[in-house]
């Protein structure tokens, strides 16, 4: 197990290292150079000549990139364009409000699925087998998008059960710390339905044809020949060794939840670093662009390597081997 | 002696999109305490699926049991409800499959599966269960018991796999085992040593076995009675030394001819039976065996009926076969009686298998 | 004791050709086909997605409205007799819209997936089949591709590169899901390769070429195309959630996807703007899976019950 650990670790960093080339050379393949990506546009030429020489532009290509990558392990990844604040700065503020999108959403999509699935798996071909299908080819089919569009209006603007964007409400005062809790939570629901809505679909049929295989399997007829009760059965050998293969299929997903993050933020103008993405693009704020795109890439390795680690403590096969 | 098991007219069949597949077409057997029963017979031919309605395994959807009584101590099974099917699930009657790599779950400890019907059946506790678990690891003769009990799975070779399972089965003290093909999928070496175990434990706690194999040598050595089974029905049934010394069925000939002999290589052909096994989605009227024996008569598409033949020996057949006129018949269709057949190797090989270290 | 010879028990009866038995046997491409069209699913989004198709096609007959013609009148009007889906925020006629819109939404899907399978069979295959470095070589690139998130890719290419146009568009979507459909394909191959009849074949002596083509491809043809197809569907949402973005297709240039940018403010005074391009997309590509899933499954048992 270890030596697994230690094999994934070193892939990672491998590949992070990589990547970091990847995004170095891309600084310098933008029409307009690297000076476009360093140097905010307003400045006059003359500034910038004195800047190109003192970021050392006009040295070879490996000094650059070790000036560089030294800088971005400080956390140092420039200035926005826009508002001439540290990258670091506008990212940390932001924080925050990505993560309680993604933890709460992978959360509630992660357990609807398993329902969902079990569900499916164990009425197979009944009615809600069929309903449950249904609603997942929906999931899969629908730009997810849309499906935001359409919560926000009918849910929020027709309805007002929930409000329409936003984190929290602006004036928050006077609000008991229960009214806070309130809040905050209210204006989750909308975004973590959409967020949600896709892995649903996707991790409720992956599950159902998960559990359809291993019912099928040996052991599970074994369990029930010691005269075991059908929970005891489904619990304990059906359902635990259904919900392994699904880490990696998450590990799989991870890039795709972080770009269904980054929509949703744009569609309900989240204050994270979806929309900090989003807007930078826009403006091309290029400091800000390359920092969110390292920043996702390295997630998504993390997560990988968490995904398989994980993998490693839940599968004994792969633990002692 | 008292009937442990006794299986009266059994019919199980199987519902598919082409029709009613009879798998069990009347079957009646009974297994004595103490006593190791021999099911044998190829594939397709209801031996599984016999044993699977006894322990009513069989998903019944597909499955549907049309007919019969399964009494066991004296109480219809298939009149118990589920939950008190439940009960003598592992409790009383235990089962033991064929492919020992795939009939243990490879996440969880031996431990706890070995635990697992100790602790439902027998209200041991932790402690207590794990304390059997490591009687019983080293009762089927796994080494180092302690250790092994913390392993998983795959870290256990076919047949000390097959062992852990014998270990599970045996642990809530049943009165009844079946055995389903338990060493087709292991070496022949290895073979040995399972059935010797399952003879062992057989003696030493008691136990009534049923083994189910299409393979002759395996009952051999083991079982004290054999039910020859054919197309869903019993074709034959007697003593295991009286159906090797004294076979009666055409079908058994059929089974006993094609024991590879030592003695004839280089002299005959392999031999075989003509034909291919039955459909049991179109049974044919009367005995199943018509298109495939040499025996056949017109008359044989009334079912035969039982026919005592000897002390405890069954048959289910027209026709005499040790009758001289019969044998000149059947010969002008191409049969060829043997003079002797050579069973004792088959017990032999059987005994002998190397004391438990696998 | 008795023994049975080998030799048959009584003469065998000579064999009736009867009709059945000289009737031409169904050749897999007729199995197949016939399998797909008794999934009722799937042929309802087979006749659902010919008639989308075939409304693109037909789309002036349909409706003889000029679908950039703006009237500042009729902003955001609701339908009416001369425009049954009423008009946009600049008063063009939305049917007419939505109806040139699919030309663009579903030749960028359909552009996009042939240029990104010639690419990724290509790749995939030829990793898959000479494995060694060849593999080794390929796989990376994919990694470094497949490191960060497609979407994530395709904003921020489409954003920093792209000119807006169509064609700008199929690259930029072919360019970044070739990757993925390498490795499925390289995945087949792998798989493949191990089976027996190629052995088989190799030792007869066949060339690698004659390898890939005469036997590993028509085997892979089958997933190939379900790949193919449920991208189709995947790369029509990959556009429009570009174009409602910004990053897509810029004006005049109009498709699904765009509407629903020009639409996403009026989302409270003038939702069907926002519904109609939404619930074209939404269907169109559960046509597609659909298809894509009836054709999985009329190959899938076919490939196992050999």
């Amino acid at each position: 197990m270890r030596r697994y650990l230690i094999r994934r670790l070193i892939q990672a960093v491998a590949m992070l290292f990589v990547m970091s080339i990847v995004f170095f050379l891309l600084i310098h393949a933008i029409p307009g150079g690297p000076d476009r990506v360093l140097f905010n546009p307003k400045l006059p030429p003359s500034v910038r000549l004195q800047l190109r020489h003192q970021f050392g532009l006009d040295q070879p290509l490996y000094v650059q990139y070790w000036n560089w990558l030294t800088q971005v392990l400080h956390g140092n990844f420039g200035y926005s364009f826009v508002d001439n604040q540290p990258v670091m700065s506008d990212v940390g503020a932001r924080v925050g409000a990505t993560v309680e999108l993604f933890v709460v959403g992978m959360l509630f999509a992660l357990v609807i699925a398993v329902l969902l699935g079990v569900l499916s798996a164990v009425r197979q071909y009944s009615i809600t087998d069929y309903i449950v299908t249904l609603v997942a080819y929906f999931g899969i089919s629908m730009p997810v998008f849309f499906f935001g569009l359409v919560l926000q209006e009918i849910f929020a603007v027709k309805l007002g059960w929930f409000p329409d964007i936003g984190r929290a409400s602006l004036d928050q005062s006077g609000f008991t710390p229960l009214q806070v809790f309130e809040d905050y939570a209210l204006h989750l629901v909308l975004p973590v339905a959409m967020f949600s809505l896709l892995f649903i679909a996707v991790w409720s049929r992956f599950l159902r044809s998960s559990m359809l295989d291993v019912v099928k399997q040996d052991y599970i007829r074994t369990a029930r020949a010691k005269g075991l009760s059908p929970r005891a059965v489904f619990f304990r050998h059906a359902l635990r060794n259904s919900l392994i293969p699904l880490i990696t299929q998450v590990a799989i997903d991870f890039g795709g939840i972080a770009a269904g993050a980054v929509i949703t933020e744009g569609i309900f103008a989240w204050p994270g670093l979806g929309r900090l993405f989003l807007s930078s693009l826009t403006d091309l704020d290029y400091p800000v662009i390359l920092a969110m795109l390292i920043f996702i890439t390295a997630s998504v390795i993390i997560a990988n390597l968490i995904a398989d680690l994980l993998y490693g403590v839940v599968d004994p096969r792969i633990r002692y081997s | 002696m008292t009937r442990l098991l006794d299986v009266k007219d059994l019919r199980v069949f199987f519902r598919t999109r082409e029709g009613p597949v009879h798998a069990v077409d009347g079957v009646s057997f009974h297994v004595n305490e103490g006593e190791a029963l021999g099911i044998v017979g190829e594939s397709g031919s209801g031996k599984s699926v016999t044993s699977l309605a006894v322990m009513r395994l069989l998903p019944m959807p597909p499955a549907e049991i049309k007919d019969g009584e399964i009494l066991f101590r004296d109480k219809d099974l298939l009149d118990l409800s589920e939950s008190e099917m439940r009960k003598v699930r592992g409790g009383e009657i235990s089962m033991i499959f064929q492919d020992p790599m795939t009939s243990l779950n490879p996440v969880l400890t031996v431990e706890s599966q070995i635990t697992e019907p100790l602790r439902l059946h027998l209200g041991l506790s932790r402690a207590e269960a794990h304390d059997r678990a490591r009687e019983l690891l080293e009762a089927v003769g796994i080494p180092d018991a302690q250790r092994r009990l913390r392993g998983y799975p795959h870290q256990f070779s076919g047949g000390m796999r097959q062992r852990v399972m014998i270990a599970i089965a045996i642990s809530t003290n049943p009165k009844l085992l079946i055995a389903d093909e338990p060493t087709t999928a292991l070496d022949v070496t290895v073979q040995a040593q399972i059935l010797e175990l399952i003879q062992r434990l057989r003696r030493d706690l008691g136990t009534s076995v049923i083994l189910i194999t299409h393979d002759l040598g395996v009952v051999a050595g083991v079982t004290d009675r054999i039910n020859v089974m054919y197309a869903g029905k019993i074709a034959e049934s007697a003593p295991t030394d009286e159906l090797f010394a004294n076979p009666r069925h055409p079908y058994t000939l059929g089974l006993l001819g094609s024991v590879p002999q030592v003695e004839a290589a280089g002299t005959s052909d392999l031999q075989t039976i003509p034909g291919s096994p039955p459909d049991q989605l179109h049974p044919i009227e009367g005995c199943p065996f018509q298109p495939r024996c040499p025996f056949v008569l017109p008359k044989c598409k009334q079912y035969p009926p039982t026919v005592i033949v000897g002390p405890n020996h069954l048959s289910n057949c027209w026709v005499d076969v040790t009758d001289p006129n019969e044998l000149e018949r059947a010969a002008t269709r191409g049969f060829l009686p043997l003079r002797n057949i050579n069973t004792s190797f088959l017990r032999e090989s059987s005994a002998a298998g190397s004391t438990s270290s696998q | 004791m008795a023994m049975i010879q080998s030799s048959p028990v009584s003469p065998p009866a000579p064999i009736e050709l009867t009709p059945e038995l000289t009737r031409k046997r169904r050749s897999q491409f007729e199995i197949i086909r016939d399998r797909f069209l008794r999934n009722k699913a799937a042929l309802v989004g087979l006749i659902v997605l010919t008639l989308m198709v075939l409304a693109a096609i037909f789309a002036p007959l349909i409706d003889p409205h000029d679908p950039n013609a703006y009237n500042i009148a009729l902003q955001t009007a609701p339908p009416s007799a001369q425009f049954p889906l009423g008009n946009d925020d600049l008063g063009r006629d939305e049917l007419a819209r939505l109806l040139y819109g699919a030309r663009t939404s579903l030749l960028i899907g359909v552009t996009s997936m042939l240029v990104m399978l010639v690419v990724g069979v290509t790749f995939g295959a030829a990793a898959g089949f000479f494995g060694g470095w060849v593999d080794a070589v390929l796989m990376r690139i994919t990694d470094a591709f497949l490191a960060i998130p497609y979407l994530i890719w395709l904003f921020t290419v489409g954003a920093i590169f792209s000119d807006g146009s169509v064609k700008s568009i199929v690259i930029l979507i072919a360019v970044f899901s070739w990757a993925n459909a390498a490795r499925i394909v390289r995945g087949e191959f792998l798989a493949l390769k191990e089976r027996e009849f190629l052995l088989a074949a190799r030792t007869l002596g066949a060339s690698d070429l004659r390898l890939i083509f005469r036997h590993i491809l028509p085997n892979a043809i089958g997933p190939i195309t379900v790949i193919a197809t449920l991208y189709v569907g995947f790369n029509i949402i990959s556009e429009s959630i570009l174009s409602f973005f910004g990053f897509g297709l810029q004006p005049p240039t109009s498709s699904w996807g765009t509407m629903l940018n020009n639409s996403d403010a009026y989302i409270t005074s003038d939702p069907l703007l926002v519904w109609a391009p939404g619930i074209a997309i939404l269907i169109t590509v559960l046509c597609v899976n659909l298809i894509g899933d009836g054709l999985r499954d009329a190959l899938d048992p076919y490939m196992t019950e050999r």
